[in-house]
């Protein structure tokens, strides 16, 4: 696959909470290896849309959905394809921390496989690996046995990126990760996102705009305007989106007049 | 005039030593006196009035007792705080003098079945079975072993049936999206109030009179079944909800199937509750009379063959509080004890069990990792 692939793609994407309508034909495409981020005011969908992009959507009560989602050219809603499959391929960093509470720091990196229904091959090696790509290896490596909750927030956020890791998606999706953390845990976690795009989709929802420009390719700009449902104002490379914007309303945001 | 410098560096400053007490734990013995004499003068003064007066000690607590003390606790607390202090002084006497007067209640309730049931405990009372025992024989012989035996028989086997499916109800409620959730929560909980004689009746009428089986443990069973399923699916289902969301989305998000999330995720998470759920059930059938006598009727011999009559402890207490002799009440009474007890190393038993697990658990996956590694 070449970089200029577009790995995962939403066509014409449309998501309703019962009779409302809460987006609106969204049209993104995510290249291979390249960290999009997905920006706006709250309430305008952003997180709404990273949800749909592995079926987590569907868990949500009265979730209504129409459109496409693209994962190598195969449609992820179409109906032959398993929900759990679909989520094996692209996983998830939620916006709190939730690591297995009644687990250890080892099984919650295993926990993605024995969920799964399957048996690692080197467990040891694989935890070893998974920790080290999300950069908490080093602080964890001596007490693996203990309880996930004994590690501080940020460790937790890092070592829930790691149980995502570990069961090697293609692609990873990150909501607002770096919310709950200070800003020595987000400088970690923004270093640990930077090391894994030259191997890895990432799709980011974030309401940093530093964070945005420092760690993404491409930016989306989400906007729900009156009670309409949200949309994308602007779609195109991080340094234009954020330099020389298009639209005005973006660049009302960008530059911190609203939002 | 002398140099009065001051240090710049803050370490250093006069003054900067930490003061013995602070402020709010400062003591002030004039306003301790007073609340001392306000709560020790109105239960002199109380007690010395009923005695005097040869009033009725229920007179002297209520009708003295408390008004003296409404009266000094208000006084003391206006005094100290203010308007404030009368309204807190009210509050906080009426908190403590009924929480003690529920906790009287339960304390001397089993005090008394503990008093009394020791007269008839011993060894032999406590492993023979009740063959040859009439009322007035003497304590020194038979016992409550048999009804032990069958009461832990009957209440395991109700346990071994509605622990699974009080959970079956509990993951219905929780882990579902059905519609009809609310119908089921509903019935369960209606179930909760059926009487207990009512739940005995049916299996009587249903399978002893109807389909001609004779009395058997394995009947009072199915008696306790109702009676022990509301129990367990609610307190089981407050145990999951009470697992955050998150957790499970989390397990979801990473390709697991919904039983796995579940088994794997959720249910450990809620794993003390669900022991809580279960204990909760069991002393909610344990003392249960109508049905056993109804289905299961009585042995005196021991029986572990569910399909017979057995003993069991309630029936037994039933047997023996029906005759005026003291011998025979002191046996109801020593049951009695028996299944507190019971309830009681029960309860300690599965705390035990659901607190040791988690503290087991390191050292066992160590084990695990290094067993693999071998």
């Amino acid at each position: 696959m070449t970089v200029e692939t577009p790995h995962l793609r939403a066509k014409d994407v449309n998501v309703w909470f019962g009779e409302r309508h809460v987006l609106r034909d969204v049209n993104l495409t995510f290249p291979a290896n390249q960290v999009t981020a997905l920006i706006g005011p709250s309430g305008c969908g952003k997180s709404t849309f990273l949800r749909t992009l592995n079926r987590m959507h569907e868990l949500i009560p009265s979730a209504g959905f129409a459109g496409e989602i693209l994962l190598d050219n195969k449609d992820i809603y179409a109906p032959e394809m398993d929900p759990t499959q679909v989520r094996l391929n692209i996983g998830m960093v939620f916006q709190k921390p939730n690591p297995f509470p009644t687990m250890s720091i080892k099984e919650n990196v295993l926990s993605g496989l024995r969920l799964s229904g399957r048996k690692a091959k080197d467990a040891e090696e694989l935890v070893e690996t998974s920790l080290r790509r999300a950069s908490i290896w080093t602080e964890v490596k001596d007490r693996l046995n203990d309880p996930a909750l004994s590690l501080s927030g940020g460790q937790q956020q890092r070592l829930c990126i790691a149980r995502s890791l570990a069961m090697n998606p293609e692609v990873l999706l990150m909501d607002e990760p770096c919310s709950a953390l200070d800003p020595g845990s987000t400088r970690r976690v923004e270093e640990t996102i930077m090391e894994l795009s030259p191997t890895m989709t990432i799709v980011i929802v974030t309401h940093n705009m530093q964070q945005a420009q420092r760690i993404s390719d491409q930016t989306a700009f989400f906007l729900a305007e009156d009670g309409n449902p949200g949309r994308v104002v602007e779609f195109g490379s991080t340094e234009q989106v954020f330099n020389q914007p298009i639209d005005p309303r973006t660049n009302d945001y960008v530059n911190g007049h609203f939002g | 005039m002398t140099d009065v410098r001051v240090s710049m560096d803050p370490g250093n400053r006069p003054g900067l030593a930490r003061p013995a007490t602070a402020p709010w734990q400062a003591k002030n013995p004039r306003r301790t006196a007073k609340v001392v004499l306000a709560s020790v003068a109105p239960m002199l003064a109380a007690a010395a009035i009923t005695l005097g007066f040869n009033l009725d000690p229920a007179i002297g607590l209520i009708l003295v007792f408390l008004p003296l003390q409404i009266f000094a606790s208000v006084w003391v607390g206006r005094n100290i705080y203010g308007k404030k202090g009368q309204a807190d002084a009210m509050l906080v006497l009426f908190t403590i003098f009924f929480s003690a007067f529920v906790g009287v209640l339960l304390v001397s309730v089993i005090w008394s079945v503990v008093v009394q049931g020791l007269h008839a405990m011993s060894w032999q009372f406590v492993s023979q079975n009740n063959t040859y025992i009439t009322p007035t024989t003497s304590l020194e012989f038979g016992g409550v072993g048999a009804a032990i035996l069958g009461t832990i028989m009957i209440v395991g086997l109700t346990t071994l049936l509605t622990v699974p499916l009080g959970l079956l109800v509990a993951v219905y409620l929780t882990e579902t999206r059905s519609p009809m959730r609310n119908t089921v929560r509903t019935l369960v909980q209606a179930m909760s109030g059926l009487p207990s004689v009512v739940a005995g009746l049916f299996i009587y009428s249903a399978l002893i009179v109807g389909l001609h089986i004779g009395y058997g443990g394995w009947l009072g069973s199915l008696a306790l079944l109702p009676l022990m399923l509301p129990t367990v699916a609610r307190v089981a289902e407050e145990a999951l909800r009470l697992v955050p969301q998150e957790l499970r989305n989390g397990a979801l998000a990473l390709g697991a199937p919904a039983y796995r999330a579940f088994l794997q995720v959720t249910l450990p998470a809620a794993k003390s509750g669900l022991i809580t759920a279960m204990i909760l059930g069991i002393a909610r059938v344990i003392g249960e009379t109508a049905p056993l006598i109804l289905t299961v009727n009585n042995a005196n011999g021991t029986n572990v063959d569910m399909s017979q009559p057995m003993a069991a402890l309630p029936t037994y207490i039933f047997q023996y509080v029906r005759y005026v002799y003291d011998t025979s009440v002191q046996r109801a009474w020593g049951a009695a004890l028996m299944v507190l007890l019971l309830v009681a190393v029960l309860f300690t038993a599965a705390r035990i069990v659901s607190g040791s697990s988690k503290k087991a658990k390191k050292p066992a996956v160590a084990k695990a990792a290094s067993d693999k590694r071998k």
